[in-house]
C-alpha cells in the first residue's frame, strides 16, 4: 500500500454497550472532543461502510491488519461482526483510527466498531450492524471465512450490501466453494470480489501483454499451457487462472483427467488442439502460483514469481533469443487486494466465466464421480 | 479497432493495452531532465509492468559515455529521484535495455550510428521498427535534430512501425519563432507524429478538472457567465531560479509558465463539454477557447510584470533575482506576471479570467478559483445580523500541493441572531485516496508510446496562445507596463492587487 502514508494510530479504544444509538453518541462525543482539543485539525472521512463477518477469534487480528491500511485508501466506518465462539458474550468496542496523509498534514480519522456475540447471538450482532451503517454510503461486506450467504447474514443486510468480498482460496472444499459462489452471485445480484482472483491481477496483466499489438497473432498458435500451482492441493488461484485462460481464449474441453494434484486437459479452438496442465509444484513454497508457461508454434512465453522478493520474471523466447525481465508484482496481502477490489476495474462477467471454466476443469469424469 | 477487442485477455483489466515494443531515443540523455524525470519515470513504468518486452532506450548526447557509464549515471539518478525505491533485480533487468550513442547534435555520422543501433534493437528485441524520439535538449537544438533525423531516414519507420517526436517546452519564444520551429519540424514530421509535452497536463489533478466538470451533473449548469463572477488561475512558487538563471534570462515567467501551463489549465476550465475523451475532442475544444479570447488590448492596464528583490522566505533570507547566478545585474526579466483575459463566447462573455504566476512567493500552491456571483437579494440584512453581507461562494480546485477541492458557502452562526459566516467544505485527494498518483512524466511517456495525444498540446493551441501573448511581450518591450519589484516572500507588487481591484474584485488568498 501507499508507502508515503504513516501507519494508523488507534485512539479511544474502549468497550461500550451493544447499542447503536449509544455508539453513535459516543462517536459524536469523540469528534467534538478531538476537534475542540489540542489537535483541532482532525478530519473524519468516510466513503463507505466496511463490514467484516467472522466466526473465529483468530480473525480479529486479521481484521485489525486490514483496518490498519484500508482506510487510508478507502476511508470507511469499519465494523467487525464476530459471532460464533462458544464462550463469547454479547459486547462491543469502538476505536478511532487516525493517520496523517503527509508529514505536518491534518489528522484523518476513521471509525471502527467491533461487535462480539456467542453462538446463539448471531441475530443480535447482525441487527446491530444494520443499526450502525452510515446512510447513503456503499456497504461492502467481507466474509472472512466461508463464502456463504444466509444464516449469519440476514437477508436484510444482503439486500443492503453493494459488494461482497470473500476468498475462494484456502477452502477445504474447492469444487463446493466455486459452486456456491457462482450460485450466490446469480441469486443475489451482488458484485462479488474474490480475493484469490484479485491476487491474479499481475499475472493476468503480464500474460495479456504477450498478446497485445503484433502478439495477437500468437493467440491462434498456442499449443500448450502449463500452470505450476503451490499449496497442498491445486490452489484456487491456479484453477482460476486456468479457467480464465480457457474461457477468454474460447477453448472447449475435449478430454480431461483430474486429480487433487493435477489436471490434464485437451482443449479445442475449432480444429486446433491445446493441452493444458495444472500441476502442484513442490518448489512453489507458500506461493499459490509459481509459474505459467505458454508455448506457441513460434515462441515460449512465461511468467514466474520469485519466492523471496515476490518480484516476477517475464520470459520470452523467440527462435534462439531468450529475453527476461523482472518487474514488481502487486501486493497480495488482504488489505491491498481488498483496496484494489474496491477500486473496481473488474468486469464481473470475466470472473464468472473463469469460475465456470474452473468448475468444468474440476468436474473430471475420472476423479469427480 | 482497439487492442482490447483483438486481445481477449485484456478484457476487464485495468489497462486496455500496453505499448507496442519500441525504442525510445532520448536526445540530451546526459542532462538534468533525463536524470530527474525521464529515466526515473521509465524505471517506474517498467517496474509496474507497463512497458512491453522489446522496449529499449537509446541515450544520445555529446559526452563520450559508454553504455556502462550511461547505465551507472542513470542508476544514481533513479536512486535519487525515483518515486519508488530502486530495487536491484528490477534495475538490472531494466538497465539491460539502456544504451548510449555519443555525438554532437550537428554531426551526421552520429545519426548514422544511431540508425545502426536502432536496427540492432529491432532485431535483438523485436522493437518492430517503432521509435519515439524525445528532445530533452536546449530548444535551439530541436530543429537541427529533426532535420538530421530526416536526413538519416529515421523519421519514418523502416518496417511499417511508427515514429513519433516528443518536444519539450518551450515551443518557441514568440509567435514567429514558434511558427519557424513548427515549419522546421513539419519538413520532417507530420503533426500527428509530434507530441508537444506540457507536463502540467500529465498531472492527475489537472486531468481531474475534466472529471470534476463533466463527471458530475451539478456543476456544469452553473459554469457560465450567469453565475460565475470571475475565474483565477494562480501558480505560486517559493523557489527562485534554482541555478537555471541563464535559462530564465532567456524566458521569464510569461514564456516559462503562462504561455503553456496556465493557458492550458485555463482552457480546461473554460472549454465546452466534449462528446468523447478519445481522439481530438478535448484538443478541439481547447483550441476553440483560445480562438475566442480577446486580444489583451491595453497591455498597461491588463498586465503586470514584476521581479523579486531580496527578502525572506519561510524564515530564510534569499537574494534578489538580479543577484542570482547567471542573471544580469540589470536584468529586466519578469519573475512575476498577473494578467486579465476575456473570452468572448456565449458562456464567458464579460467574465474576467485572471492569471498570476510568480517565483519567491510566500508559499507553493497552484489553484483555480471560481468565484460565483452573490445572491441577488441581501436577505439577512433585514434580520439585523452583524455579519450580514455573506462572502461570495467560491469553488477552489487545488492542483498542488495537497490536491483537492473546496467549496465556500455561508452558514448561520448558531444563536438568535442571523449572522452568516463563510465555511469551507473541503475534499482532499491525498486523504481520500491514500495512493500516490504517478508522476506526470510516467503518464505522458506511456501515452506517447501508446499513440494517445490527448494530453499533448496541438499546434493550433500553441499558435493561438502565442498570437495572444506575443503582442504583450512586444508592448512590454516598448515600455507598456513597466517592470515592478516585490520583496521575496510577499504576494507580488501592489499593481497586481490594483489589476483586480479596478474591476471590483480581489485575489483569492492562497
Ligand atoms: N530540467 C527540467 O527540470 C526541465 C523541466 C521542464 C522542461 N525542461 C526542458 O527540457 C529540455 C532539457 O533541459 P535540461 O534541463 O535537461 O537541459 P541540460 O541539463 O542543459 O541538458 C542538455 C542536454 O543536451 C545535450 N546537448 C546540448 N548541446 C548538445 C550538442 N550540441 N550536441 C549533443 N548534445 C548536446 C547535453 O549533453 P552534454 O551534457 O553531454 O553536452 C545534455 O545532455 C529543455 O528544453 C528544457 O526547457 C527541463
Amino acid at each position: 500500500m501507499a508507502p508515503d502514508v504513516a501507519g494508523i494510530e488507534r485512539l479511544e479504544d474502549h468497550e461500550i454497550a451493544v447499542d447503536p444509538p449509544a455508539i453513535e453518541a459516543e462517536f459524536r462525543r469523540i469528534w467534538r472532543d478531538t476537534s475542540g482539543g489540542e489537535d483541532a485539525s482532525s478530519i473524519r472521512l468516510r466513503v463507505l461502510n466496511f463490514v467484516a463477518f467472522a466466526h473465529e477469534r483468530a480473525d480479529i487480528e486479521r481484521f485489525e491488519r486490514v483496518v490498519r491500511l484500508l482506510p487510508q485508501r478507502h476511508p470507511c466506518r469499519a465494523i467487525l461482526a464476530l459471532a460464533g465462539p462458544e464462550q463469547e458474550t454479547l459486547r462491543a468496542a469502538i476505536a478511532v483510527l487516525c493517520w496523517r496523509p503527509a508529514a505536518g498534514a491534518a489528522h484523518i480519522c476513521a471509525e471502527e466498531v467491533r461487535l462480539f456475540g456467542g453462538a446463539g447471538e448471531q441475530q443480535e450482532v447482525a441487527s446491530a450492524v444494520l443499526g450502525l451503517l452510515v446512510p447513503e454510503l456503499p456497504v461492502v461486506v467481507w466474509l472472512m471465512d466461508r463464502p456463504e450467504l444466509g444464516g449469519r447474514m440476514s437477508g436484510e443486510l444482503i439486500d443492503t450490501a453493494d459488494r461482497l468480498i470473500f476468498d475462494s482460496a484456502g477452502q477445504a472444499d474447492g469444487v463446493g466453494t466455486f459452486d456456491r459462489v457462482l450460485r450466490a452471485g446469480q441469486r443475489w445480484e451482488l458484485a462479488l470480489s474474490d480475493l484469490a482472483w484479485g491476487r491474479l491481477a499481475s499475472w493476468r496483466a503480464l500474460i495479456a501483454q504477450f498478446f497485445d499489438g503484433e502478439g495477437v497473432k500468437q493467440l491462434s498458435q498456442i499449443q500448450s499451457i502449463e500452470i505450476a500451482s503451490g499449496g497442498g492441493s491445486l490452489s484456487s488461484e491456479a484453477l482460476l487462472l486456468a479457467g480464465w485462460l480457457v474461457s477468454r481464449l474460447g477453448l472447449s474441453l475435449a478430454d480431461l483427467n483430474t486429480s487433487a494434484e493435477r489436471i490434464e486437459a485437451t482443449l479445442y479452438d475449432r480444429t486446433r488442439g491445446v493441452t493444458l496442465t495444472v500441476a502442484r509444484d513442490d518448489d512453489a513454497g507458500a506461493a499459490p502460483l509459481r509459474e505459467v508457461r505458454i508455448r506457441t508454434s513460434e515462441a515460449t512465453l512465461g511468467v514466474e514469481v520469485h519466492a523471496e522478493s515476490a518480484h516476477m520474471h517475464v520470459r520470452e523466447q523467440w527462435d534462439d533469443a531468450p529475453a527476461r525481465r523482472t518487474v514488481a508484482s502487486l501486493p497480495g496481502d488482504d488489505a491491498s487486494v481488498i483496496a484494489m477490489a474496491l477500486d473496481d476495474y473488474a468486469d464481473p462477467a470475466i470472473y464468472a466465466e473463469a469460475l465456470g471454466s474452473a468448475l468444468a476443469l474440476l468436474a473430471s469424469p475420472v476423479a469427480g464421480s | 479497432m482497439t487492442t482490447s477487442t483483438l486481445n481477449p485477455l485484456r478484457a476487464g483489466l485495468r489497462l486496455p493495452r500496453t505499448p507496442d515494443a519500441c525504442a525510445l531515443v532520448v536526445f540530451g540523455a546526459t542532462g538534468d531532465l533525463t536524470a530527474r524525470k525521464l529515466v526515473p519515470a521509465l524505471y517506474n513504468l517498467a517496474r509496474e509492468r507497463l512497458l512491453p518486452g522489446g522496449f529499449s532506450v537509446v541515450g544520445f548526447a555529446r559526452r563520450g559515455w559508454s553504455d556502462e557509464q550511461f547505465r551507472a549515471a542513470m542508476k544514481d539518478a533513479v536512486a535519487k529521484f525515483s518515486r519508488e525505491p530502486l530495487q536491484d533485480d528490477i534495475w538490472e533487468s531494466f538497465a539491460r535495455s539502456l544504451h548510449y550513442v555519443s555525438s554532437d547534435f550537428g554531426d551526421m555520422p552520429g545519426y548514422e550510428r544511431l540508425g545502426e543501433r536502432l536496427k540492432k534493437e529491432d532485431s535483438a528485441h523485436g522493437a518492430g521498427g517503432n521509435r519515439l524520439f524525445y528532445l530533452a535538449t536546449p530548444p535551439t537544438a530541436y530543429a537541427e535534430i529533426a532535420h538530421h533525423l530526416g536526413e538519416a531516414n529515421l523519421s519514418r519507420s523502416p518496417s511499417g512501425g511508427w515514429a513519433r517526436l516528443v518536444v519539450e517546452k518551450p515551443f518557441g519564444r514568440d509567435l514567429e519563432s514558434a511558427k519557424k520551429l513548427d515549419q522546421s519540424l513539419g519538413l520532417v514530421f507530420r503533426e500527428r507524429q509530434i507530441y508537444r509535452i506540457d507536463h502540467y497536463l500529465g498531472k492527475e489533478t489537472v486531468q481531474n478538472i475534466l472529471v470534476f466538470r463533466f463527471g458530475n451533473g451539478i456543476f456544469e449548469p452553473i459554469w457560465n457567465r450567469r453565475y460565475v463572477n470571475d475565474v483565477q488561475v494562480s501558480v505560486a512558487e517559493t523557489v527562485g531560479v534554482e541555478g537555471r538563471g541563464g535559462y530564465y534570462e532567456e524566458s521569464g515567467a510569461l514564456r516559462d509558465m503562462v504561455q503553456n501551463h496556465l493557458m492550458q489549465v485555463l482552457a480546461l476550465v473554460a472549454m465546452e463539454p466534449v462528446a468523447s475523451l478519445h481522439g481530438d475532442g478535448v484538443r478541439d475544444e481547447k483550441a476553440k477557447v483560445f480562438r475566442a479570447m480577446l486580444p489583451v488590448g491595453d497591455v498597461g492596464r491588463a498586465t503586470v510584470r514584476a521581479q523579486y528583490r531580496a527578502g525572506a522566505i519561510l524564515g530564510q533570507q534569499v537574494p534578489g533575482y538580479r543577484e542570482e547566478d547567471g542573471v544580469s545585474p540589470a536584468s529586466e526579466i519578469e519573475t512575476y506576471v498577473a494578467l486579465k483575459l476575456m473570452i468572448e463566447n456565449w458562456r464567458w462573455a464579460d467574465v474576467p479570467f485572471y492569471l498570476r504566476v510568480g517565483k519567491r512567493l510566500p508559499k507553493r500552491a497552484t489553484e483555480v478559483v471560481i468565484t460565483f456571483k452573490k445572491p441577488p437579494l441581501q436577505l439577512f440584512r433585514e434580520m439585523g445580523g452583524d455579519n450580514i453581507d455573506p462572502a461570495a461562494n467560491l469553488l477552489v480546485l487545488r492542483i498542488q500541493p495537497d490536491e483537492g477541492i473546496s467549496l465556500r458557502f455561508g452558514a448561520k452562526v448558531p444563536g438568535t441572531r442571523s449572522d452568516v459566516r463563510p465555511v469551507n467544505m473541503d475534499f482532499r485527494y491525498g486523504s481520500s485516496f491514500g495512493v500516490e498518483p504517478p508522476e506526470a512524466y510516467e503518464r505522458l511517456l506511456l501515452d506517447a508510446m501508446l499513440g494517445d495525444s490527448t494530453l499533448f498540446t496541438r499546434w493550433d493551441s500553441v499558435e493561438a496562445s502565442w498570437e495572444l501573448l506575443t503582442p504583450v511581450l512586444d508592448a512590454w518591450l516598448q515600455g507598456a507596463s513597466p517592470l515592478r519589484f516585490y520583496d521575496a516572500g510577499t504576494w507580488g507588487p501592489d499593481e497586481a492587487r490594483r489589476l483586480v481591484e479596478q474591476d471590483g474584485r480581489e485575489w483569492h488568498r492562497m
